[in-house]
């Protein structure tokens, strides 16, 4: 299919350049920040609703990598890896900034499809995620978002399962309130 | 914050959020010029340079222990010069080519035409020798020239990516003169006369 070819044609030029970068060469690192800059800045920004906090926390991301390039393992993902950074830097800048909330309990696996009864602006929405508790609204945006699964998500924030799925539960119940729309 | 662009669309699904929001202002000069700092730090090698030469030298100083070890083995199973009573004084051993190390890089030592006409003569003679030793012995013999082979294949292959690194050429002449050992004291021992 041409989407798979692009895919792979996008990961086989991704891995040459991890493969450059890894050498000390800096424009092929370059190159893999301006390809990757805005999902890992778009997720440093869900996490910190500071958008200055959210550029160190981006170029922290990209330093920490520069320094990994070689624990990199170049089958698996970059955009993954590097969202594994940007969390984990995420997560510390906060913490350093004592932003730090109690999780809630852990809760059953409920069916998270995420879709709204009624179409609410893109502006509306990432509005109410802004809103929500940090705990809530990082599990929300790495499942419902970014596509992890549960484990994924919870392992991205050194957290438990159940205690990632209470999240998500607790943050539906949030949007619901606040668009007064369903989620499903 | 940041809105997305196209924040007036409208969508039914969390998933149709986008996924990319573009920094306001280009990060990769700041980027940049903190990888400089790393650099400079680390001497202009990358990490993954660092950790290939870090196992090179790891792996020249585990191959020269097990090639000390082997040695140490072998010459305790074997008589030496100055061996107990039981065993007769050699006064026709052959003496190792001694070049000064310090001195002399290893391409000189191999290159010399006293260590390789008596290296020769020894690795000729080496089966017919070692056939005259108990099995253990033997063994031991064999693991220790293994492991010096392979030291001096680790040793030269590290050489190649650094060439003129002292300590690896005095590490290399220390492992041919530790051949030259072994496979003379093999010679001694398995002389008619001698015994172990």
């Amino acid at each position: 299919m041409p989407h798979e070819q692009a895919e792979d044609t996008r990961v086989d030029w991704e891995g040459a350049l991890v493969q450059r970068a890894r050498t000390g060469d800096r424009r092929a690192f370059e190159r893999l920040y301006r390809e990757h800059a805005g999902r890992v800045y778009g997720l440093c920004l869900r996490m910190t609703r500071d958008p200055q906090l959210a550029e160190d926390c981006t170029q922290d991301t990209f330093i920490n990598a520069w320094r990994a390039l070689g624990k990199f393992e170049t089958r698996s993902s970059l955009s993954t890896w590097l969202h594994r950074i940007a969390v984990n830097v995420s997560l510390a800048k906060r913490r350093k900034s004592g932003r730090v909330e109690s999780p809630p309990a852990e809760e059953e696996a409920e069916a998270c499809e995420w879709t709204l009864e009624t179409p609410v602006e893109v502006h509306e929405i990432e509005s109410a995620i802004g809103e929500l508790p940090e705990g809530a609204r990082d599990a929300l945006v790495l499942h419902a978002l970014y596509g992890y699964s549960h484990i994924e998500a919870a392992q991205m924030l050194g957290i438990a399962e159940g205690t990632c799925k209470a999240q998500l539960h607790r943050a539906r119940k949030l949007l619901r309130e606040r668009l007064s729309v369903e989620v499903n | 914050m940041t809105e997305p662009s196209n924040t007036d669309r409208k969508v039914t699904s969390l998933r149709e959020l986008p996924h990319s929001i573009e920094p306001p202002h280009d990060l990769w000069p700041g980027i940049e010029t903190r990888l400089g700092d790393i650099r400079t730090a680390a001497d202009g090698a990358t990490p993954a340079q660092r950790r290939a030469v870090r196992m090179r030298w790891l792996a020249a100083a585990a191959m020269v222990a097990c090639v000390a070890i082997g040695v140490w083995v072998g010459r305790g199973l074997l008589p030496g010069p100055a061996g107990s009573g039981t065993v007769a004084v050699n006064t026709s051993r052959p003496q190792a080519v001694q070049p000064p190390v310090n001195a002399v890089p290893h391409e000189v030592y191999v290159s010399d035409p006293r260590y390789q006409e008596q290296r020769a003569a020894l690795v000729r003679e080496l089966q017919a020798r070692l056939a005259a030793l108990p099995q253990p012995e033997r063994d031991k013999v064999t693991a220790s020239l293994q492991a010096i082979e392979k030291a001096k294949a680790d040793l030269e292959q590290a050489l190649g990516h650094d060439p003129s690194n002292a300590l690896l050429q005095e590490l290399l002449v220390n492992t041919y003169q530790d051949e030259m050992r072994v496979l003379t004291d093999v010679h001694e021992a398995s002389d008619p006369g001698r015994g172990i």
